[in-house]
């Protein structure tokens, strides 16, 4: 059982994933933009963020990524995204996008489940 | 010169001088006589004689002096000589100073009417040359004008114009060429390929280093890089020898960066509209796939929950693909337009009644005001319709419970002016610039549960700017948002022409 942030500025989505997540025992938080995601993962310090890349601006996602790095905040990210296959990014931890994994919406649930299982698993190895 | 000669015969003796005159004017000359030098000047001067015979001794003036001046001002009178003092040294000498021909006297008629013969044909000859003579030198200045105007045009050319000859020298150049080649000055026939930018000398290089005549023209795009971040397109096309073999080449460099500032807008809003897309999408596909996953227990309200906004979102993404198709109707002006007299009260008030059920669910009170006899519009009824319902839906959408709303429709000289005015949650100053941009919607508490597609301000705004007409906006932040349309009375030729286009 982990304790889990996602930031993603559609409710649906929120509401969904938070479903799936808790439904494997894990607790999920929830923000809608930036500014209330940064304050949530200071305040709650989560095992693991779950960010969308695009909110109110295209690449929202990036720059919060950047700034919790930044902020030497190393919980590691999985990125929502529904552009990466478009922009052709490769799937790495770089200093423009320093996220661990990556995983395309739609979200299929087993797939959100194997990806976040995996992310939790790294983390306690460390 | 005509069938009749004119002749001018200078010479100081009385007898010679009648006695010539007489006997030429019977040849069919036109004669006219001088007594001396100083008149023989005069008259030889002034007329444009075909010939004329000076006598060498005057006794004011020597005659090769008389000739000199006359030659001065006409040097196509041939002129001879006479003289009683017949030598073989001042015939030379008289022939040396531009005397066309010599006559000894005494002289016989048949002598004179012989050298006058000749005379005569000199005169065509040197009359010819004249003429020919003149011809060029017109040429050569319809040449020289010719080039000047070329430069001219070349020069106030907004395209850069660059000729290079075969040998990679500058042969002509405008100064656009000089702003988007980035080069403070070319000189004419210096060789000018190393100081091209490097995809620049490689292209003019296919045509200068190729074996055989390269016939086609190529094209790149460059970037300069400029402040203004300007993008330039290159055509390089061979210009051939009458021969067939390599002249040179001509670059014409055009500035594109309109073109490709549109052509970066249409990326970004495909990009764009693509992400929009995908969210409802992805949204009700996270839902369904939770229905369907055997391993994840719902309860009846959960499922429930699920599909009603499962629709929700299918609902908005119909929505928005169906502004999509009006914007793509409006940006291509595929609309076909039907231009009538469009009564605005009226349009508002049906608009009004089709939205009665959400007024009344929703407690709103709407004020309307218009003048009594106000004159139509021209328009077309769709647009018209859809630009006020889609402000009327915001007003309704964007209001608070038991709010109001004022619509006022009034007029001035040339527009009618809406103003459409709701109690809602207002927009905060940071958002307006943004207003009418695509698939912006104001993001806060109160908006999420309200069904947008972030189209329709976009579209209304693009169909007050096709009737050249103007919107503004007037907000504050949890108080209300006022929208103020005003719509020109007459169609502008913008439309008209829209109108014949089909």
């Amino acid at each position: 059982m982990a304790k889990i942030v996602i930031i993603d500025d559609d409710h649906d989505i929120l509401d969904a994933s938070s479903l799936v997540l808790t439904s494997k025992g894990h607790e999920v938080l929830t923000a809608t933009n930036p500014e209330d995601g940064f304050q949530l993962v200071k305040e709650a310090v989560p095992d693991l963020i779950i960010l969308d890349v695009m909110m109110n601006e295209p690449d929202d996602g990036f720059f919060l990524a950047q700034r919790f790095r930044k902020n030497k905040i190393t919980v590691p990210i999985l990125m929502y995204s529904s552009v990466s296959k478009t922009i052709g990014m490769s799937f790495g931890v770089n200093e423009l996008v320093p996220v661990d994994d990556f995983v395309e919406k739609p979200i299929s649930p087993s797939l959100l489940v194997e990806k976040v299982e995996h992310l939790l698993q790294l983390r306690r190895e460390k | 010169m005509s069938g009749h000669p004119k002749v001018l015969v200078i010479d100081d003796e009385d007898l010679l001088r009648t006695g010539v005159q007489r006997l030429l004017e019977m040849e069919g000359y036109v004669v006219d006589v001088a007594a001396n030098g100083t008149e023989g000047i005069l008259l030889g001067t002034k007329g444009d004689y075909d010939l004329a015979i000076i006598d060498l001794k005057m006794p004011d003036k020597d005659g090769m002096e008389v000739l000199k001046e006359i030659h001065t001002v006409r040097p196509n009178t041939v002129c001879f000589i006479a003289t009683a003092f017949a030598s073989f040294d001042t015939a030379i000498q008289a022939t040396k100073l531009g005397a066309d021909g010599y006559i000894p006297k005494p002289f016989s008629v048949e002598e004179l009417l012989q050298q006058l013969e000749l005379g005569n044909k000199k005169r065509l000859l040197l009359l010819e040359t004249e003429r020919l003579r003149k011809d060029r030198e017109n040429r050569l200045l319809e040449i020289a004008f010719e080039r000047t105007r070329m430069n001219t045009i070349v020069n106030a050319l907004e395209d850069g114009v660059l000729v290079i000859n075969k040998n990679g020298e500058a042969v002509l150049f405008n100064p656009s060429a000089l702003k988007y080649l980035q080069l403070n000055e070319i000189v004419i026939e210096e060789f000018l390929i190393p100081k091209l930018h490097p995809q620049i000398a490689e292209l003019i290089n296919r045509y200068l280093l190729a074996e055989e005549y390269l016939s086609k023209s190529f094209s790149i795009q460059l970037a300069l890089s400029d402040s203004n971040e300007t993008f330039v397109q290159l055509t390089c096309s061979p210009v051939p020898h009458p021969d067939g073999s390599l002249a040179g080449v001509v670059l014409v460099l055009k500035n594109i960066t309109e073109l490709k500032k549109i052509e970066q807008l249409k990326s970004q809003f495909v990009s764009m509209v693509s992400h929009e897309l995908k969210a409802p999408i992805a949204a009700v596909y996270g839902y369904l796939k939770l229905i369907s996953d055997r391993s994840i227990q719902l309860t009846e309200d959960q499922q429930q929950k699920f599909i009603e906004r499962s629709e929700f979102r299918l609902d908005a993404l119909l929505k928005m693909v169906n502004d999509l198709l009006d914007i793509s109707r409006i940006e291509m002006k595929t609309v076909r337009r039907e231009i009538t007299d469009l009564d605005i009260p009226a349009i508002i008030k049906s608009i009004l009644e089709l939205f009665s059920l959400e007024l009344k669910n929703s407690g709103l009170t709407v004020n309307f005001s218009f003048p009594e006899n106000l004159s139509f519009i021209q328009a077309d009824a769709e647009e018209i319709n859809r630009l006020f319902t889609n402000l009327i839906s915001n007003a309704v959408k964007y209001n608070k419970l038991n709010g109001k709303i004022d619509i006022a429709v009034s007029a001035n000289e040339n527009f009618v002016i809406t103003s459409i005015a709701d109690s809602g949650i207002g927009i905060k100053n940071e958002e307006k610039k943004k207003l009418f941009h695509e698939f912006f919607r104001a993001k806060n508490e109160f908006t999420k549960e309200i069904n947008g597609t972030g189209l329709g301000l976009s579209i209304v705004k693009r169909i007050v700017d096709s009737y050249s007409g103007k919107i503004e906006v007037e907000s504050e932040f949890g108080k209300g948002t006022k929208f103020i349309v005003s719509l020109p009375f007459r169609t502008s030729m913008k439309i008209k022409n829209d109108e014949n286009e089909y």
